[in-house]
């Protein structure tokens, strides 16, 4: 029985790992650009940003959120699109994090539905089970960061965007 | 599954993409044609859905305005204006906590603003979606016939319990305003027509600057009442008359 070497199936995980970051990234934007205005609010519980900035986010995110999963979906500039869909998923743990450490009563809004939490409580478990669902994607953004060649991407010439 | 030796290895040099597997056979130049192309449409998928969603969540001072709008506050549906003691009610007529709120204080206030007692600015923002922009603009429709009060507590009195749920129609909401004596066409036309979504709009383009991000959202005197003392009408009251209501 042969080995399977890595070699051998990483342009297969890379494919898993493209549409899974990019699945959440599609599902996630979609469901936000039905409802422009909840998505901006969610934005704006966080604290983050000034209310105005907050705003212009809240509505483009969804939209940066499609982009970028079209982008890994169809393994186009696998290694750029992976930096920018790991990046988003690093604010968005920093910005539950730093929600959860001044125990602001929110929902996360991740797929929706945000805003402030309906209880008016804080749910801890909620946020280390988002925080940690998202750090599972960095991990993930991680992997195609280092190997951005996979199975049926438009990028037939990775190597123009990475030496190895 | 294990004899890919083709397939390529991270760490092989350019020279592999001749011999890369799926799909085979185009040239470089054609390829990044393609990729080129599907990057820019992506591209304009992204700015047209961006751009969109910044242009429709913009005040639009063209809008046509309901009878009893106040433009300096919020776009809101403004009573007793010269009343020394004001609250604001950012609310949405499809949540339910905004329905708790009018069946526990409705009446009070309701008595507050006939009295011409308080100074009361509805604010009714649409952020739980569609439905919401729908009920607030025919609500702007019934305060054109001065049933704003009445026609505000039939929309919650009438509250499905879904949200978005195709519940609240054109129709559906004529029939409210009937069932509570509007008769002028007028009002079904303003309904039908759309007359006040874009100030609907408004509305909410006002609340997301001033960072309502809740429903409801009561301010008396600029000050939020917590959630926890909105559905105790004696405390209403007592904080009412602590500002100044007599």
């Amino acid at each position: 029985m042969k080995r399977i070497s890595h070699a051998a199936v990483a342009p297969w995980i890379t494919l898993f790992a493209r549409l899974l970051l990019g699945g959440v990234l599609l599902v996630a934007g979609y469901l936000k650009t039905t409802n422009s205005a909840q998505a901006a609010a969610s934005v704006r519980v966080y604290r983050l940003l000034p209310t105005g900035l907050a705003n212009i986010f809240g509505y483009s995110l969804p939209w940066i959120e499609i982009g970028i999963a079209l982008m890994l979906i169809l393994g186009i500039w696998v290694r750029y699109s992976a930096l920018a869909g790991g990046g988003l998923m690093l604010i968005f743990i920093i910005a539950i994090g730093q929600a959860w450490a001044r125990k602001l009563a929110i929902n996360c809004g991740c797929f929706g539905n945000g805003g402030l939490s309906a209880d008016g409580k804080v749910h801890p478990g909620i946020y280390l089970a988002e925080m940690l669902r998202d750090l599972g994607l960095v991990l993930v953004a991680g992997y195609l960061y280092r190997f951005p060649r996979g199975k049926f991407g438009i990028d037939r010439i990775p190597e123009e965007i990475s030496e190895g | 599954m294990t004899e890919k030796k083709n397939e390529p290895e991270q760490k092989k040099k350019s020279t592999d993409k001749a011999k890369k597997g799926s799909p085979a056979g185009k040239s470089k130049g054609k390829d990044n044609g393609t990729r080129n192309l599907v990057i820019g449409m992506i591209l304009l998928v992204v700015l047209a859905g961006a751009g969109s969603a910044l242009a429709k969540n913009r005040t639009n001072t063209h809008a046509a305005l309901p009878s009893d709008v106040s433009v300096s506050e919020g776009y809101g549906i403004s009573f007793n204006p010269k009343a020394p003691v004001k609250l604001d009610v950012y609310e949405d007529y499809q949540c339910p906590n905004c329905r708790n709120f009018e069946a526990v204080n409705g009446n009070y206030i309701n008595s507050l603003v006939r009295a011409k007692k308080m100074h009361v600015v509805f604010h009714p923002i649409t952020i739980l979606g569609p439905e919401s922009a729908l009920t607030a603009a025919a609500s702007a429709c019934a305060s054109d016939q001065d049933k704003f009060l009445e026609y505000h507590m039939a929309l919650y009195q009438n509250q499905p319990t879904a949200e978005n749920s195709g519940y609240w129609t054109n129709e559906k909401l004529a029939l409210i305003g009937h069932s509570i004596g509007i008769t002028s066409a007028k009002f079904d036309t303003c309904i039908n027509t759309g007359q006040y979504t874009t100030w609907a709009t408004n509305v909410e383009t006002d609340a997301a600057a001033k960072n309502i991000n809740s429903t409801p959202t009561i301010l008396l005197n600029g000050k939020p009442i917590p959630p926890q003392d909105q559905l105790n009408l004696a405390g209403l009251k007592n904080l009412f008359k602590a500002a100044g209501v007599k």
